[in-house]
This record gives C-alpha cells, structure tokens and sequence, in this order.
C-alpha cells in the first residue's frame, strides 16, 4: 500500500480547518505527478458529518476513526491512533500541517518509524519520484532544500497558506476504521480552550494594520506606530519578540502563532519578515516594508518598500498622510 | 523534582550570514554563537521550578567544543549540572538522530520533567522535543506558555499556544516532556556569583559509544542539498528619493491602491 499520500485533517467546532483543503490540494498535485492515490485521515468523535464533506470536496478516501477519546485533540490520544492508521494502512507520504497539532504529533510519529521529516515546508519537487522538501531556516533569510533519504514513509509539516485549496475532484469515499484506545492509560488530558485576552483589540477585522518590530528598541517607541496607525484608522501591530519582550499586549502580535490578518493595508516597520511573521500577513491587500537593512526577507513579500531609518521614515509618513487627508 | 533541559548553541540570528562553500550550510567561522532563544526560556521555566522547591537541574547539549559556551552559560544562570555530548560523530546527526543521543542521556537517569525549547532558531526544525517524549514514551506538549505543578507533584498542567490568541489548557502525568514557546517568562540573566560558580559545576563528556549508541543509530536521514537566498521573485519596489519623496510617493500609491486615504 505504499501508493498513497495521507492527510491529516483538522476540525475545531465541527467545521473542518481551511488548512486541510491546502493540504489536500497539494496532495492531489503530487499525486497527480507520481501516480499515488490520496487519502484522508479523520480522528473525532461525532464527525460524521465531516467525513462525508471531505469525501465529497477532498475527492479522495476518507480514513475515519471515530473515539469518544478523540473528542478534543490531545497529543498522546491522536498520536497513538494515527501512529495506527499509519502502521496499517503504509503510506508513502504523510502530510500535515505545520499548526500547534501537526507539529506536536508528526514528530513522534516519524520517530516511532524511525524516519525522517521535514519542518514547515512551502513546497515540494519530485526527483526520480523521490521526494524533496523546500522550507526556510535562519528566520527566513535562506531557503533550504531537504531529503529525507529513500525510506517511505515520507513526513512533512505543510506551511499554512503556501497552497492552494484543492478543487475539481470527483468524489470520493469513507472508511470507518477501528482503532482500539485504551482511555485510561492516556496520560494527557483534556482541560478546556479558552480565548486570550483581547484588550479590545482584533486584529482580524481591522482594514489597516502598522505593524512594528524589535528594532523599535522599546515600548515607549511605539508611540510614532500608534500615531501612523491613527492618522491612517487603524490598528497597531507587533512582531513576536515585541509581544515577549511585554513591549505591547500577545493579542497585537501578527504571525502564525498570533493573528492571521488580511487588511486592505499593512505597514510593516522594523520587521525583519521572520516565516511565522509573514505567515500570519502575507495575505494583505497591500503591504508596504519599511527597514534599514535591505535584504530584510520582508521586501520579498511586500509590494512597495522604503529602505531607511524608521524614526525619520515613520513620523514624515505620518505628517504626509494628515496633509492628504486634509 | 529532576529535570532535564536540552539545549542548542545557535549563531547570533542578527548575524551577517554568507552561504558555505558546500551550499548547504552558512560560513561559521565568523559568527558569534549563543544559547538558543527559545531554549533560555525553557532554562529559566525549570529554574522557576527549582527557586520554587527542591529541584535539580541538568543541561544537556550536543554540540561542538564550541557549544561548551552555551553550557557555561546555563550553569552560569543556576542550571546544576550538565552533560554535553561531544562526539564527531554526532556532527552529522539529523532531528532523529538527536533525539536517540537525548534518549540514552535521559533514560539513564530518572527525570520527572523534561524541557526543550519549540524549536532552533538556525534549522527551525522544530522536532527533537516530540520525538524524544516518542522514544521515552512520555506524553508532551508544545509552545507552551504556562506551566504548573499540581499539588501532589504527579502532573503538570499546561497551557499550549494555538493560533490566533487561543490556548489549550492541558493536565500531563509526569513524567512528561513539554518544549517552550518564547514569551512564557523573562530569563535571568547569569549574575557574577553564577559565573564563578559555574566553574565548579560538574559537565560530564559522554560519546557516542560510551552512551550505547552507534553511529549508524544516529545516521541522517534528513540532509540539506542546498542553502539559497530566497528568489528575489517580484519582491518590493523600493522608492528611492529624500525621506520627502519617497513618504510624498507612498502615500499616492496608498491611496491609489488601497482607497484607505
């Protein structure tokens, strides 16, 4: 059986995550360039419903074991029954998305099969059918070609966003399969999720977004952020080490492990564009970069640059928009 | 409690990086190396643990002569011990590879807790953490963010990341192995006392063999064929001019193509 290429699908309130559709069009692509079929794995309890939708506009074989164990995700539950579904069913690939799940479990996985893996990939090239994986390292500034070797399974984590959603598939079927978990000997347990704090502040809905990073130096320097953002109505927004260092609030932070935003305009200033930064931005309207180092990874992604000292760059702009609006 | 802290010495991520010879990696000779970003922030949670009660705290590394740095460092900041892992042998290893040599570490002694940080910030792999709980068999969690002892000192309850300011919150048995995201705490910084004392502190050597392993245990299966620049692709149009002109010209392009002015 090691013609096919799995997914694994996440769900979080019953809805399935746009991610699996990315990950499902990249697996149909592939499939399409190396002869394996592509199927699904769906781990729930109660997500019939889901199984069927992912028949039906995943166009592939859904593999679905339903637990009351896999109710909520937890590491161990999840990791023993897909560590399952893989020792049965021996893929040639397993992919999933580089998400707090996909990278939590794909490891372990590739361990217990004594595997390699790959990290966050955006993309991936077939060499004599032998897989090759292109990810990003030292925050971006490089892109790196991986091998895993020969040995299948081949596992990767996928970058959210890198692909698009699969579409035009004929439809296919759901094979429920039994999993037998023993709950008691699980030794992760299920608490509950809650929101973070907001302070007032979403991100996602806001239509411009001034972004600062860590060479603004200090919290107090946020003030010419705060003053470009209101000149222009919008919201103000931070990079990571800004959010750690207590510079602003977690929820101003944009990045994978932040918000995911898509304003008409975003202004990123003094953000070097590390992957998760751009992962969460990179579906704006328009982005502007303003930065003094100009192989910053951040132009690669933005329409229009400024190459310059954001404390000069920053409040001239400022003014410049004031006087435009009059 | 003992806990076990596993750590990587990175360069510098501010660093001018040029591409080796090979292609496959960055020239080292001229960087600056330090403790892995996240990985000072696992250290200071188990340090937290260790202020808190009684506690032991073991680092271990695996690295080059070099990488004997970044230990000082965490025995400089209260770390008790450590072991570092210096063996040519190892030079090559993969994320799998690394986690078979943390595994022989790890299953030697008996530790209650085990941190790593999420992920190195030079390969970004993000893999060693999870796969050594798998080898352990210890439940684990990720990008955590928060962490608590229960009262009775048999689990942990932790917060993990998720995206778009959401957190699960999650009970493990110990032993358990969790990786931390950075944000969780705010690192000491090693105080002279913690430097002249860490002198004194024991750093076992182990290599491979003396660990039980082979080197084709700890044999890559993941290499990097080639290390590049990102394609410039289309990329920004950078505006050239006086700070004048080019804020004068971005704001007409703003409103040209966003209508938000």
């Amino acid at each position: 059986m090691a013609d096919r290429i799995l997914v694994l699908v996440e769900h979080d309130a019953g809805v399935l995550r746009e991610r699996t559709w990315e990950l499902l069009g990249l697996a149909h692509r592939l499939g399409g360039e190396s002869g394996k079929q592509v199927g699904a794995v769906l781990l729930g309890s109660g997500v019939q419903g889901l199984a069927e939708e992912l028949a039906v506009r995943g166009g592939c074989e859904v593999l679905h074991v339903e637990d009351p164990a896999l109710l909520e995700y937890t590491q161990q539950a999840y990791s023993r029954v897909l560590e399952q579904v893989v020792a049965e069913e021996a893929p040639w690939m397993v992919l999933a998305s580089h998400s707090p799940t996909g990278w939590e479990i794909l490891p372990g996985l590739a361990a217990a099969l004594g595997v390699g893996m790959a990290t966050e990939i955006t993309a991936v090239t077939l060499e004599s059918g032998t897989p090759r994986f292109i990810a990003r390292a030292f925050n971006g500034k490089f892109e790196v070609q991986w091998t895993l070797g020969e040995q299948a399974p081949f596992l990767a984590t996928v970058q959210k966003g890198a692909h698009e959603a699969v579409e035009n598939v004929a439809a296919g079927s759901v094979r429920a399969l039994s999993c037998p978990l023993e709950a008691a000997s699980l030794r992760t347990r299920y608490v509950e999720t809650r929101e973070g704090d907001s302070g007032g502040v979403d991100l996602t809905q806001a239509s411009v977004i001034v972004s600062g990073g860590r060479s603004l130096g200090g919290a107090e320097k946020f003030d010419i952020i705060r003053q470009l953002a209101e000149a222009l109505g919008g919201q103000v927004g931070a990079s990571r080490p800004v959010t750690d260092s207590g510079w602003l609030p977690p929820e101003h932070q944009v990045g994978s492990s932040g918000m995911t935003v898509t304003p008409k305009l975003y202004i990123a200033a003094g953000i070097s564009g590390a992957i998760q930064h751009i992962a969460g931005m990179k579906g704006s309207g328009y982005i502007v970069a303003i930065n003094k180092d100009a192989e910053a990874p951040i132009f690669q992604v933005a329409d229009v640059g400024i190459v310059g000292d954001l404390f000069e760059v920053i409040p001239a702009l400022t003014k410049a928009v004031q006087k435009a609006k009059g | 409690m003992k806990i076990l802290v596993c750590v990587k010495q990175v360069p510098d991520k501010d660093s001018t990086f040029r591409v080796d010879a090979a292609g496959t990696w960055v020239e080292t000779d001229n960087l600056t190396f330090q403790l892995n970003d996240y990985d000072r922030f696992a250290l200071e949670e188990a340090l937290r643990l260790k202020d808190a009660g009684e506690a032991e705290v073991v680092v271990c590394s695996i690295g080059p002569e070099r990488a004997s740095q970044a230990i000082k460092t965490a025995l400089a900041m209260g770390a008790d011990r450590a072991v570092h892992v210096h063996d040519p042998a190892a030079v090559d290893s993969d994320a799998l590879g690394l986690a078979r040599i943390l595994h022989a570490v790890a299953k030697a002694e008996s530790f209650d807790l085990i941190l790593a940080g999420l992920q190195a910030e030079d390969d970004n792999v993000a893999q060693v953490g999870p796969m050594l709980a798998r080898l352990l068999d210890l439940p684990c969690a990720t990008a955590i963010t928060s962490l608590q002892v229960a009262d009775d000192g048999k689990s942990i309850r932790v917060e993990r990341e998720l995206e778009n300011n959401r957190r699960q919150v999650v009970d493990l048995d110990l032993p358990a192995l969790v990786t931390v995201q950075t944000g969780i705490n705010s690192p000491r910084y090693a105080s002279l006392k913690g430097i002249m004392g860490a002198k004194r502190k024991e750093v076992r050597k182990p290599a491979l063999t003396d660990l039980g392993l082979s080197a084709e245990q700890t044999a890559p299966r993941m290499r990097i064929l080639a290390l590049t620049p990102p394609a410039k692709g289309e990329g920004a149009e950078i505006l050239q001019g006086s700070t004048t002109e080019v804020v004068t010209e971005l704001v007409r392009r703003i409103k040209e193509k966003t209508g938000v002015i």
